[in-house]
């Protein structure tokens, strides 16, 4: 779990969430917390609850049971407060596909309460911040997806919410949108905005997010830093070691080094890359001093991580929730 | 083809009797003939043929209730599919046009028929009450069905040729207005224009519209058939004409589609610039008022269209009055004003049933609901800017009714006192319109938000049965409070006695409906 300094508000605070329709029970005391000026990633299977737990977060779900608070006001009490400082882009396109992109972000404009001047230069920020400005007169019923995705993310941005919720916003983007999508959002992040991204994407959210939270059948299975989510689980890791060029004999001459207890080469590599497991008591410093001895043409050394993919599948179930 | 069209018209058929909405409908429908025949009971020793009075009562409601399907239910057989993005995917499972129209549409028409068809064994009753025969009946009833294959086909072509249920909806709606409007306009421009100053050929044309349309026209057809000695013959002109138009709208429906539906090269409409920044202004201090007016009821050149027309309308009437008297009076004198005040009233009563069962409805179909709720503002404020945003756009009527009134009054007048009973003001005639035009609005909004299509007529049913449910206490409402404001002394008695009126019927009938909306409304945003 992240650790939250007394000073700080979190961004989102979730204790106890509880919540079912029809019988059904989609989250199961869940607790998480986002710290402000982050990106969050929220991921699950499908039918996990990450929806339902975005909805509630947004104030449009009441929970039947627990609290959800978003920069300490309570979303089920303080409902306009909490609309004021976020913005949420929901999965599917939900858009006023009749007006051109400009008169869509003046209306929400208006509708957050914005003057005429706030909004033309609000208009204006957002537009260049998502790269819609030569665009702006478009109707939206004639911008491709990748665009509307672009004009519902400026509708997020156009009352400087604070913290953003993000429901699957690179799902049906081709590649360079969703690169040019993730540029986006980090440049928020640096402006200082906190972000709750919901997506599938694992590759994506793995480099993007600073937290993650994973949810599976309406229960947390992890929630923190991503750092600590991507260390490998076992106690003794092992060390990826790569060298500037292939070499004869190298893997002989590894395995016989002081402190090592195994040496493979992964498939698919040119005789450069070696995953090394050390014996127990023997850290990734000794081994790199006994190492520099064999004078190789050392590339990089470091701890094998877990790609965001394989935690994701330790953590999860197999099959659909029934 | 035949394939593909049979499994989309078993589909369609599975769903309808999956769905609970079209029983509702029809189950409401025989609920109303039960009414009817009880009313008719009530008035059988006292009346002569009571059974044609009922029956055509029955058919008046059926004629309704078919020509307001065709704007709402028939309209959407295709955009809906359009509206929801599945139209291409129909395509690219390699159905013709042949297998989508006849497996869209016919499948709507088969479920309406089924509607007459099980009032016949109620409708019969009318027989034993006297006054009319079974072949009067069946052929009634054949002539609706020929109405109704012409209104489903025609709706069928306005929804292959528009993009979305709205503008086939507003296409359909315009047809059908013609279609009841132009015999008459035809004929008062005849009277009013002198035969020497018009060209031959247009006064020949004009001439044989009313008689070309008088063949396909249900309310001539229904009137010979209801009447003492008429036309009982079960297929008649009107019958195969009928069907023969309603063929034809199929077939270019089925020519045309694949046409009417391929993808536009820009990827979308774009109006003229100049034109949208003369129609378009910046959004309101209401935002979503501004956008109600705007982008759901037509905005400006929509609104000042309505207002031109309505000023047309009423230089009709001029021209007939002119026509008939001779005489060039600023006023409209007789039943002309009443006339006059009526159309407009008419106009008024379909523009705000229609908003209402749609402006909610809109927010649905394009699945922003959710997304306007996100807004920092309470549902009930974002369904009173809508009604707002509506309101606006019913002005043009507003005004026209506002300006008949002044220039009709004396006709209006009358009329109003001819029809009101013992005890009764014309004033309250007015606050019964009021009130019922509210619940009606109230009806169709909450009905918007549960079913797709059926709204409309459902709207229409219900509204049937309320004027006999709230006309009466309103009409009650008004002499009584009247009566005790006058022991009292209480000064300005019409307008006490219309705020009692009006307080009455919203807190026992308004309010718990408009809770329900903004509840309903409520549980639609998360879902």
């Amino acid at each position: 779990m992240v650790e939250i300094s007394r000073d700080t508000i979190p961004a989102i605070l979730v204790s106890d969430l509880s919540h079912s329709f029809r019988g059904h029970q989609a989250l199961s005391h869940v607790s998480f917390c986002v710290m402000p000026q982050t990106i969050h990633g929220f991921v699950g299977p499908n039918g996990a609850g990450k929806t339902t737990t975005l909805k509630v977060i947004c104030t449009l779900l009441r929970p039947s049971y627990g609290e959800a608070q978003v920069f300490g006001h309570n979303v089920r009490n303080e409902t306009l407060l909490v609309r004021k400082r976020i913005g949420f882009m929901p999965d599917h396109f939900s858009m006023y596909r009749q007006m051109t992109v400009y008169e869509y972000l003046d209306f929400f404009g208006a509708a957050y309460g914005l003057t005429l001047e706030q909004r033309d230069r609000v208009i204006g920020d957002v537009l260049t911040l998502t790269d819609m400005d030569g665009r702006k007169d478009d109707l939206i019923s004639g911008l491709s997806r990748g665009m509307q995705q672009r004009v519902s993310l400026a509708r997020v941005l156009v009352h400087d919410p604070d913290l953003l919720l993000l429901d699957e916003p690179a799902s049906g983007l081709d590649p360079r949108a969703r690169i040019e999508l993730m540029e986006i959002l980090r440049e928020l992040r640096r402006m200082g905005k906190t972000i709750f991204i919901s997506s599938h994407i694992l590759s994506e959210l793995s480099e993007l997010c600073d937290s993650v939270t994973i949810i599976d059948r309406g229960q947390i299975k992890f929630s923190g830093p991503m750092d600590v989510l991507l260390e490998a689980p076992e106690e003794r890791p092992s060390w990826n070691l790569r060298l500037a060029g292939s070499m004869p004999d190298v893997l002989a001459k590894l395995q016989t080094l002081e402190g090592v207890e195994s040496v493979t080469e992964p498939e698919f590599t040119t005789g450069r890359d070696f995953m090394i497991q050390l014996k127990e008591g023997i850290s990734g410093n000794d081994f790199l001093r006994t190492l520099l001895v064999l004078d190789l043409p050392i590339q990089g050394f470091s701890q094998q991580r877990r790609h965001l993919n394989q935690a994701f599948m330790d953590l999860t179930t197999r099959g659909v929730r029934t | 083809m035949i394939s593909g069209a049979t499994t989309l018209f078993s589909w369609t058929l599975r769903m309808d009797s999956k769905s609970i909405m079209p029983h509702v409908v029809r189950a409401g429908f025989a609920f109303l003939i039960l009414i009817a025949i009880g009313t008719t009971l009530g008035d059988v020793f006292g009346v002569n043929r009571a059974g044609l009075e009922f029956f055509k009562a029955i058919c008046f409601l059926n004629f309704l209730l078919i020509t307001v399907s065709g704007i709402s239910y028939f309209v959407s057989a295709l955009t809906e599919e359009k509206d929801s993005g599945t139209f291409a995917l129909l395509q690219l499972a390699g159905m013709t046009p042949l297998a989508i129209t006849l497996g869209k549409s016919t499948s709507r028409l088969v479920t309406s028929l089924m509607l007459l068809v099980i009032q016949l064994p109620f409708t019969l009753l009318s027989i034993t009450l006297g006054g009319i025969l079974w072949q009067q009946v069946i052929a009634a009833y054949l002539a609706l069905a020929a109405w109704m294959i012409l209104v489903a086909n025609l709706a069928l072509l306005c929804s292959a040729k528009c993009a979305t249920s709205g503008r086939a909806a507003a296409l359909c709606g315009t047809v059908l207005l013609l279609y009841f409007a132009l015999p008459p306009i035809c004929s008062g421009f005849l009277a009013a224009v002198p035969p020497a100053t018009m060209n031959p050929t247009l006064s020949r044309i004009l001439a044989e519209v009313p008689a070309l349309f008088s063949v396909i026209s249900i309310n001539d057809r229904l009137s010979d058939i209801l009447q003492i000695g008429g036309d009982y013959s079960l297929a008649t002109t009107q019958f195969w004409a009928s069907c023969g138009l309603g063929g034809f709208f199929f077939t270019v429906s089925t020519v045309m589609l694949n046409y009417w539906t391929r993808p536009s090269e820009n990827g979308g409409t774009e109006s003229s610039g100049a034109l949208r920044r003369w129609s378009l202004e910046r959004t309101w201090k209401l935002p979503i008022a501004w956008k109600e007016f705007h982008f759901y009821t037509g905005g400006r050149s929509f609104f000042l269209t309505k207002l031109f027309g309505g000023f047309i309308l009423l230089a009709g009437f001029y021209a007939l009055q002119q026509t008939e008297t001779g005489d060039v009076h600023l006023t409209l004198k007789g039943d002309l004003g009443w006339n006059a005040f009526l159309t407009f009233v008419a106009i008024l009563s379909v523009e705000l049933v229609l908003y209402a069962s749609g402006c909610l409805f809109h927010e649905l179909r394009q699945s922003t609901q959710s997304t306007l709720a996100m807004a920092p503002h309470t549902p009930t404020r974002i369904l009173l800017e809508k009604t707002l945003g509506c309101l606006i756009a019913v002005a043009p009527s507003l005004i026209l009714i506002g300006i008949t009134s002044i220039i009709g009054y004396q006709g209006i007048r009358r009329n109003m006192e001819l029809l009101t009973v013992d005890q009764t003001e014309p004033s309250d005639l007015i606050i019964t319109y009021i009130l019922l035009m509210s619940l009606s609005c109230h009806i169709a909004a909450l009905l918007s938000l549960y079913t797709r299509w059926a709204a409309l007529p459902l709207t229409a049913l219900f509204t049937f049965t309320g004027f006999f449910c709230l006309a009466a206490p309103i009409y009650l409402i008004g002499p009584l409070t009247r009566m005790f404001a006058r022991s009292q002394h209480i000064p300005m008695v019409s307008t006490f006695s219309w705020l009692v009126t009006a307080f009455w019927v919203w807190l026992l009938v308004l309010l718990p409906l408009q809770i329900w909306i903004r509840d309903r409304w409520i549980a639609v945003t998360r879902q």
